[in-house]
């Protein structure tokens, strides 16, 4: 299962999506990946950065919606404090 | 005279208990929001606490727990390590072991501590030259860590 998670105050907002459905063109799994899509160029728009995160791996910044990605993780805008 | 300094105390005690109602958590006012949102903010700590233990790799969890942050080694500065608090705070930054510098970032909207420090290690990872760049520095001294010059670069 792939993952979209967006950090927030309330803890954080997972969506999953299962990539193989998603190859054969199962409606939910579409429907997951499109919903996942939004919320993610929503964030964006809110000055959101989004990273792909591997096991074992530094986190990897990323512009665009990768799909096949096993895990997204969405850090809100951040300022000096 | 009994009766001046009664009412003088009574007058003592409603004062405190209109500052008490009057406190930033409003210690005698248990109004049902107040103890919705409390329990909400629980459980939101208790969820970026769990997604932290599911990102982060058993090591640096066990780190993170005992000696209270976690180490985080820069990608484009070989000597460079980044300790970042348990709890929020600043982001102590090592060079050859030696401090040489205190980084202060924060979330524009407030988010658990969990995920503060997952905030954190991604940009470090990921995006190092944004986090050093929207970063306030503050220099090591004999006191502590004193601020440099906001929104200073490196």
């Amino acid at each position: 299962m792939s993952k979209l998670r967006v950090l927030s105050a309330r803890g954080d907002t997972v969506l999953e999506w299962d990539e193989r459905k998603l190859q054969t063109g199962d409606p939910e799994a579409l429907a997951a990946v499109r919903e996942a899509e939004r919320i993610f160029e929503e964030q964006r728009a809110r000055g959101a950065t989004a990273f792909k995160v591997v096991p074992d791996k530094p986190a990897q910044r990323i512009d665009t919606f990768d799909r096949a990605a096993e895990q997204i993780i969405m850090v809100p805008r951040v300022a000096g404090g | 005279m009994v009766v001046t300094v009664i009412a003088l105390e009574l007058l003592f005690v409603l004062l405190i208990v209109c500052l008490l109602y009057r406190a930033p958590y409003g210690v005698l006012a248990q109004q049902p929001l107040g103890g919705s949102r409390r329990s909400d903010w629980r459980e939101a700590q208790e969820r970026a606490e769990q997604m932290l233990r599911d990102v982060l790799a058993e090591d640096e969890y066990r780190q993170l727990c005992r000696r209270g942050y976690l180490e985080v080694p820069s990608r484009s500065r070989p000597r460079r390590v980044y300790r970042i608090p348990r709890h929020q705070g600043q982001v102590k930054v090592y060079e050859g072991g030696v401090p040489v510098m205190a980084l202060c970032v924060q979330p524009v909207d407030p988010v658990p501590d969990g995920d503060v420090v997952l905030m954190h290690k991604l940009m470090i990872e990921g995006n190092e030259e944004e986090y050093l760049r929207v970063a306030n520095r503050f220099e090591p001294t004999l006191y502590g860590f004193i601020a440099i010059r906001p929104r200073g670069r490196v």
